[in-house]
């Protein structure tokens, strides 16, 4: 029964397929780094298991057919006390006249009680790092498992890696952890009463909100889309010139929403790191790590969007300009931190463990290696009648893909039209 | 484990394998049974850009029979090792991989020109890497010391002026040496 259960479960995903908008074009079969996508009768279909929220299909599809469903911002009126906590890249989305306190300011204006930015425990995540690394010499490198995409991504193609991936709450989580009990505790509130929204620029974060990795508990509410809010926050700022009050920012920290800045902060004399953006690039080292080829390495950041959180598809801003003010304003700034030791002792008091994570392998043709043997011979038998084009009007990835569809009876050798064309000619010729 | 080297005019053998395997590993090597499936590739010498590749695809091979993560990942040190030896020292070569339903079978074979002492050559540290693949990161004289400790049996044969024929099998369920 529960083996059964397993079989089935089901994955919730922020990417979402529109059926009636889809024209069956195939761009997002081949650009899926997992194949996870299969048109079939003229419309795509996403594969539930293996879809990782990386959104590449989103960013390719020439339709909107595929789109992110970010959470509304009318959830958070559900709720008495509303916090709203903030990725690193949320400030660099508008202009200097704008500024960043206003971007905050405005997000209470919004209607959220509190903010909570996850460029506040920067520093305190760098000590947390580093002390998991020291304290578990037999795991190298560390992989990063702050963006979800990755930590999807390993679970699905590199299963030996799952154990690598650092197993503590990422920050936005601390927060939302650290805060849902603080808020309990100072505004006398329920459990229920209390709502926890992250604001996030990638999509894989929606789906880790609605559908946690290794959690062990109930952290948030929901997860809105930066560019669900961009223009609300953009009509509120022009209000907002009078409002000159006091709000604590965290400006320092916001370096993390670059690629690379992570790795430089946690770096140490006795800790080699290593920063990967793209989730291409992150697949080729994730292979190298998987073949001991880096185990020099303590430590690697991986980011499914390239340049890193900047670079994420809900972002309204062009990622390298979001990058350079980041850099504004990290040098304008002076540098604030909030209780770095309370933080620090509530991990070491276990306060932020997660589960063992697992893996979630979709590799293998078959459970049993004999008939995956068997599998797998008939797959390169259909693969040499096929025209290796890989050009994907079958509406799988590659020819590969396609001849392990057939095996699987997914698809029929038929679906190949440049075969059907080229028997046509061999045949009008004779 | 059990090793020992042989010397037949100026070709030496190595041999290194579990001891559970001893008995069969002449046979499994010099008359190896009828594969389930095979690979091959062709290895180019010093195309450090291209070299690699079969490992990959044999890794990729076994991701897909699901085939344990672990020994997964001992095969593609193993082979990765073996790759990298051809391109940096050798005239290039050939791999064949032959998959049987409890283990792989990787031979590695190249055009020359040959490892002068095979037992040396098992030394960690010991390299006679170029220039080239220093600078590449290569020739850390740990090649042939870490496919030995990735594989079940490891068999080379070579000699000065020869070829260099190395085969590297490895089992898909973990056995531990009695």
């Amino acid at each position: 029964m529960s083996e059964e259960k397993k079989e089935t479960k089901e994955f919730f995903h922020a990417v979402e397929l529109d059926r009636d908008k889809c024209v069956g074009c195939t761009k997002c079969v081949r650009v899926c780094p997992t194949e996870a996508i299969r048109v079939r009768e003229g419309k795509a279909v996403i594969d539930s298991t293996r879809c990782i929220d990386c959104s590449q299909c989103v960013k390719v599809c020439p339709v909107n057919a595929l789109y992110i469903k970010s959470d509304p911002l009318s959830d958070i009126y559900k709720f008495k006390y509303r916090l709203a906590v903030i990725s690193t890249s949320y400030e660099s989305q508008f202009s200097e006249e704008i500024g960043y306190e206003k971007a905050l300011k405005a997000l209470l204006h919004l209607g959220f009680d509190e903010i909570a930015e996850q460029a506040m425990i920067t520093n305190v995540t760098a000590d947390i790092i580093r002390d998991y690394i020291r304290s578990h010499p037999q795991i190298r490198p560390v992989l990063s498992s702050n963006c979800p995409a990755i930590v999807r991504l390993v679970q699905v193609r590199f299963p030996s890696l799952v154990k690598n991936l650092l197993h503590i709450e990422s920050p936005m989580s601390m927060l939302a952890k650290y805060y849902r009990d603080k808020i309990a505790r100072e505004q006398g509130l329920k459990e229920d009463e209390i709502g926890i929204f992250l604001i996030v620029p990638s999509s894989s974060q929606i789906t880790a909100v609605h559908q946690p990795e290794g959690t062990y508990k109930h952290l948030h509410d929901g997860a809105i889309a930066i560019s669900e809010i961009y223009s609300q926050v953009m009509d509120i700022q022009k209000k907002l010139c009078d409002d000159d009050t006091e709000i604590s920012s965290f400006a320092n920290g916001l370096s993390w929403a670059i690629s690379g800045m992570e790795a430089e902060e946690v770096a140490a004399d006795d800790i080699e790191t290593l920063a990967v953006s793209g989730i291409h690039n992150v697949i080729d080292i994730l292979s190298n790590i998987e073949s001991h080829r880096l185990d020099q390495y303590d430590y690697i950041e991986l980011k499914n969007c390239q340049l890193g959180c900047v670079g994420g598809e809900l972002n309204v801003e062009n990622p390298f300009v979001a990058a350079s003010r980041i850099k504004k304003i990290v040098k304008k700034t002076k540098r604030k931190e909030i209780d770095n030791d309370y933080f620090f002792r509530l991990y070491k008091e276990g306060y932020f463990d997660v589960e063992q994570l697992e893996p979630r392998s979709i590799m293998e043709l078959d459970k049993d290696i004999r008939s995956a043997l068997a599998k797998m011979k008939k797959v390169k038998e259909i693969e040499k009648m096929l025209p290796g084009l890989d050009c994907g009007v079958c509406g799988s990835p590659t020819c590969r893909a396609l001849a392990e569809d057939i095996v699987q009876g997914r698809s029929k050798l038929d679906d190949c039209l440049v075969r059907l064309r080229r028997m046509k000619k061999k045949s009008e010729v004779k | 484990m059990g090793s020992e080297a042989a010397k037949s005019n100026h070709l030496s053998e190595y041999w290194d394998c579990l001891s559970s395997l001893e008995e069969k590993s002449k046979e499994l090597i010099t008359n190896p049974p009828e594969p389930e499936m095979q690979l091959d590739f062709t290895i180019e010498a010093k195309d450090y850009i291209k070299t690699g590749r079969a490992s990959s695809e044999i890794k990729l091979f076994l991701k897909k029979l699901g085939v344990n993560p672990e020994i997964l990942r001992r095969v593609a040190v193993a082979s990765y090792e073996a790759e990298i030896n051809v391109t940096a020292h050798s005239n290039g070569g050939t791999v064949l991989a032959y998959i049987y339903q409890d283990y792989i079978l990787i031979i590695f074979e190249d055009t020359g020109p040959g490892i002068e002492d095979i037992e040396r050559a098992m030394i960690p540290g010991f390299s006679t890497a170029d220039e080239l693949a220093r600078e590449m990161g290569f020739g850390a004289g740990l090649g042939l010391p870490n496919i030995k400790k990735n594989s079940d049996l490891l068999y080379i044969r070579s000699g000065v002026g020869s070829n260099t024929y190395l085969a590297i099998m490895i089992l898909f369920e973990d056995k531990q040496d009695v």
